[in-house]
């Protein structure tokens, strides 16, 4: 008992050390680029951050905690997005008399039409925020509804067939997105009602603070799902569904509500993104990016570890960023024979992606094996019995 | 014949090869090779820098294209499946590092893609491999010789997995491998032959595509999951049934628009992706591990009566 | 031939084999039997590196087999017949002989094919069906003769008889007791069917959850009656089959 705390204690200061680190260079390379160029471009990297973490970690309670292969992780960012891009701003035109039909995503009039919904959002800070909460609202629904959608083939498919069948789902929201032009336009992109406009030159940053927090929030909620009874059966399923059945836990029920969650939560993301960019275009949803790369982040960070996601995708954007600030810098010569050195973004993305699968399987921060109870209350329930 | 017949024939050819090149790898190593997708764009990319700077029809390439994609192939195997075949790696993450291969791929190819549009002022990312084309009895001569040619390969294929010792020695790896190593046989040998092979097929499956739809450094990615569609439609256990089945795939698609679209409208060409997944996800409802649940090999042999035979 | 040193081995993390100590003479046929579960088939993999080795050495004519792949143990001569998995069930069984075959020249496969079915004439009966369309019996039969075909100079064999209805199971246990004699083929052989194995084996091991009970003589084994009836379900007062039919023993006639 003694030498295994010795054990216990020992790993746990070494993987300790390895978070701490990496939250070291994180800090170091954030210094940097603030002082070299300043805070518009920390302010960036910050809400790239808190967008994909949010998704990293949305990914992170299928894959890490249920043992789902998501590869379909667009799909739900998407749903959040286009239920953003589609709703709010419609029924805010129902309101102000203006059209709110198909007619309201066609390229002709909805570029009118925002507009003079913002004008009205800038007016109200009331409606502002209600826009907010309304639209987180409604992509967390959409985003639950694709999830529970999900749910009923992740159930009969495995593995590798279910993790293709989640990549082709993805892809055809997209192509729907991009054939209905009633939905969100189509081809052409549309705009979204801006609910931040209200604070006129702070705008950036409030959306960054906004969206940061809403993260901060997020990350600990899952803590607590995480440490909650629902958060072990969850780890149960993933190391072998057939010993949790016989345990009596419902294996059907809790997958699905795993996934209801992660979907809800990516399609928070995708919500708040198209609020950002204020525009929604089913294109700018490719799976490379909404997909791929958070499973490099969460990969690189450590599967099963929130630490290790928000690590991981601190740590990549970054890297991103830099790539495309230094790109002349860094990457003239590439750029002497025509290459654009965007490009490396995505071997970038492949050697991460190889690199962990090959060298450090279990990523940056490795999860945890956690006893149920803490040491001191099994202590305490030894030295009752005796 | 209908010019969407002549595209048609051509793709279902070109999806015959890719889906042939995730089975072959699939059944030997257990990996779902997702870097078919860049295999093949490369294979496109390799016909039509060929044509364009020497010349000729992209036909005469092709070997050249076979080679390097088996180089491709070689270079993900040695770099990084077989090691992790070696550790034992789940069949997941034998996914993913493919993936990641995949993504490295990518990045090369856009950068080539630029690279020659710089160059040598050619404007690859938007390609019609069709100019580069002749014409035979009135039709594509590519709508003719393609399939021509795919059919070729599933037949030398068959020689080879049957009556040739290291292709019975595959099959004998595929089924057991533990009895096949105490029988001396090889297995890295076995595993690196599927990736040549594997390898060849997927780029010279991408050099046939780019004759059917434009070509772009992302058509791989594009159409990657119709190549999955198509080896799971054509059950993951037989090298037949996954080039079987992504002809079908192709089938499905071109004759399935051309016909929905008569009947409700030209919007369904832009749902056209949708038609052949569908039967892939009406496929895996009755049967979650694919057509690998109906015996092929009986139907085969129930439908030409022959008697001997496994199932490759 | 076979020297086995302080062999730790199992699968993953799970240990099945503690401290084995097993001396395999050359020549002979040595019997390694035990309940189920005991670890016999795991001797037998990790000896073919297929089971992973924790530690100990394992040593086939003063070379350790250390690091060894499997195929390449078959190309040095040692043959492997397992018990599950033991044909190519979806090849014919002229497939089956030729992979067998695999590292012996195209000339010499097919004489040692022919041969083979002069031994077992059922599959020269069967030469084009495929394996798994066999019986059990047909199929081990099939079985010994791959295992033969690479002229092994030490035979590892799976519990033979399992499956096989009596009168077959006692040809073939009289096949092994022939290879040793005419072929000097060296044998380690796991069985269920324990007395009949002890009864044409040389050197015997008693192995009870992953460790040696006894080591010795086979004969000196079957006057046990303790180790006998606690691990083997033999009682030694009772008449067998066997007993009646009696085929000769080694050594005489």
């Amino acid at each position: 008992m003694k030498s295994d705390n010795n054990m216990m204690s020992g790993l746990k200061n070494l993987s300790e050390r390895r978070e701490i680190w990496v939250a070291l260079v994180i800090v170091i390379l954030l210094t940097y680029l603030l002082i070299s160029r300043g805070v518009p471009i920390i302010m960036t990297i910050f809400i790239d951050f808190a967008v994909f973490a949010i998704i990293t970690m949305s990914l992170n309670v299928e894959v890490g905690y249920s043992g789902v292969p998501q590869f379909g992780r667009v799909a739900a960012v998407i749903a959040g997005a286009f239920a953003v891009g589609a709703i709010p701003g419609r029924l805010l035109a129902m309101y102000m008399g203006l059209p709110f039909g198909l007619d309201y995503a066609s390229d002709a009039i909805n570029f009118k039409i925002v507009p003079q919904i913002n004008e009205l959002l800038a007016s109200s800070f009331l409606l502002s925020v209600g826009f907010i909460l309304f639209s987180i609202i409604i992509a967390a629904l959409s985003g639950a509804a694709i999830g529970w959608l999900i749910s009923r083939p992740a159930i009969r498919l495995k593995e590798a067939y279910l993790g293709i069948s989640l990549l082709a789902f993805g892809d055809f929201l997209m192509w729907v997105g991009h054939n209905w032009s009633g939905l969100v336009g189509g081809s052409v992109p549309i705009y979204v009602p801006d609910p931040f406009r209200f604070f006129g030159g702070n705008r950036f940053t409030v959306i960054v603070m906004v969206i940061f927090v809403i993260a901060v929030l997020i990350y600990f909620y899952l803590q607590k799902v995480v440490h909650s009874p629902f958060g072990r059966s969850m780890r149960m399923i993933r190391d072998n569904d057939v010993s949790a059945a016989a345990a009596g836990i419902d294996v059907v029920k809790v997958r699905t509500q795993s996934l209801v969650i992660g979907s809800a939560l990516a399609a928070v993301a995708g919500g708040l993104y198209v609020i950002y960019t204020g525009t929604c275009t089913a294109f700018g949803f490719q799976k490379l990016t909404w997909t791929f790369w958070p499973w490099a982040f969460m990969m690189l960070g450590g599967i099963g570890s929130n630490v290790g996601v928000l690590l991981g995708v601190f740590l990549l954007t970054i890297l991103r960023t830099m790539i495309v600030i230094y790109r002349s810098q860094w990457f003239g010569f590439l750029m002497a024979v025509g290459i654009d050195p965007l490009w490396l973004e995505f071997t970038l993305l492949g050697a991460v992606i190889i690199g962990v699968i090959l060298f450090m399987p279990h990523g940056l921060v490795p999860e945890r094996i956690e006893p149920m109870l803490p040491g001191k209350n099994v202590k305490k329930i030894i030295d009752r019995r005796q | 014949m209908a010019p969407w017949m002549a595209s048609g024939l051509i793709y279902s050819s070109s999806l015959a090869l890719l889906a042939g090149s995730i089975t072959i790898i699939n059944i030997t190593t257990r990996t779902f090779n997702f870097a078919v997708a860049s295999m093949a764009t490369f294979g496109f990319y390799i016909a039509f820098t060929c044509v364009e700077l020497y010349g000729g029809y992209p036909y005469q390439y092709y070997p050249l294209v076979a080679l390097f994609g088996s180089f491709l192939g070689l270079v993900c195997y040695f770099g990084l499946n077989r090691h992790l075949l070696r550790r034992k790696a789940a069949d997941i993450t034998l996914m993913m590092s493919t993936l990641g291969y995949d993504l490295l791929l990518l990045s090369f190819i856009q950068m080539y893609v630029d690279y020659l549009s710089f160059t040598y002022r050619l404007f690859p990312r938007r390609v019609t491999m069709n100019i580069y084309d002749f014409e035979l009895f009135g039709v594509r001569a590519a709508a003719i010789i393609l399939p021509i040619v795919a059919l070729a390969f599933l037949v030398t294929l068959h020689i080879f997995l049957t009556r040739t010792k290291f292709g019975i020695a595959m099959r004998a790896t595929i089924e057991n491998p533990v009895l096949a190593g105490a029988s001396g046989i090889n297995s890295d040998r076995v595993y690196m032959v599927a990736w040549i092979i594997g390898g060849g097929m997927a780029s010279l499956g991408g050099a046939f595509m780019a004759m059917a739809i434009t070509g772009t450094p992302v058509m791989g990615m594009y159409t990657i999951p119709l190549m999955f569609a198509g080896a799971i439609l054509g059950g993951l256990n037989s090298l037949y049934g996954g080039m079987i089945g992504g002809f079908l795939i192709g089938v499905t698609e071109y004759a399935g628009v051309f016909y929905l679209s008569q009947r409700f409208g030209p919007w369904v060409q832009g749902y056209r992706m949708a038609i052949p997944l569908m039967l892939m996800a009406v496929t895996l409802l009755f049967f979650p591990r694919g057509l690998a649940g109906i015996p092929l090999g009986k139907v085969w042999r129930g439908l030409t009566g022959k008697k001997r035979g496994a199932s490759l | 031939m076979l020297k086995i040193n302080n062999l730790n081995s199992g699968y993953g993390k799970l240990q099945i084999l503690f401290d084995l100590n097993i001396d395999v003479p050359e020549k002979g046929i040595t019997v390694v039997v035990g309940p189920n579960g005991a670890g016999k088939t795991t001797l037998l993999c990790s000896i073919m590196g297929i089971a992973k080795v924790f530690s100990g050495d394992i040593i086939v004519e003063d070379k350790s087999l250390e690091g060894e792949t499997t195929h390449n143990l078959a190309k040095q001569g040692i043959s492997y017949v397992p018990q599950m998995g033991n044909v190519f069930a979806e090849l014919s069984v002229m497939d089956n002989l030729q992979m067998a075959g695999y590292l012996t020249p195209k000339a010499e496969a097919n004489e040692k094919a022919e041969s083979m079915t002069e031994i077992f004439p059922v599959l020269k009966k069967f030469i084009k069906r495929k394996a798994g369309t066999l019986s059990g019996g047909e199929r081990r039969m099939l079985a010994i003769a791959m295992g033969l075909m690479k002229k092994p100079k030490l035979m590892l064999l799976d519990e033979l008889s399992t499956d096989l209805a009596p009168i077959i199971a006692e040809k073939v246990m009289m096949e092994v007791a022939r290879l040793r004699d005419e072929l000097g083929i060296t044998i380690l052989m796991v069985e269920q069917m324990a007395q009949r194995a002890l009864e044409i084996g040389d050197t015997a091991y008693l192995l009870v959850s992953g460790e040696v009970r006894y080591a010795g003589k086979a004969d000196d084994l079957l006057n046990e009656p303790q180790l006998c009836s606690m691990y083997l379900g033999i009682k030694p007062e009772e008449e067998t089959i066997a007993d009646v039919e009696k085929p000769p023993l080694k050594g005489s006639e």
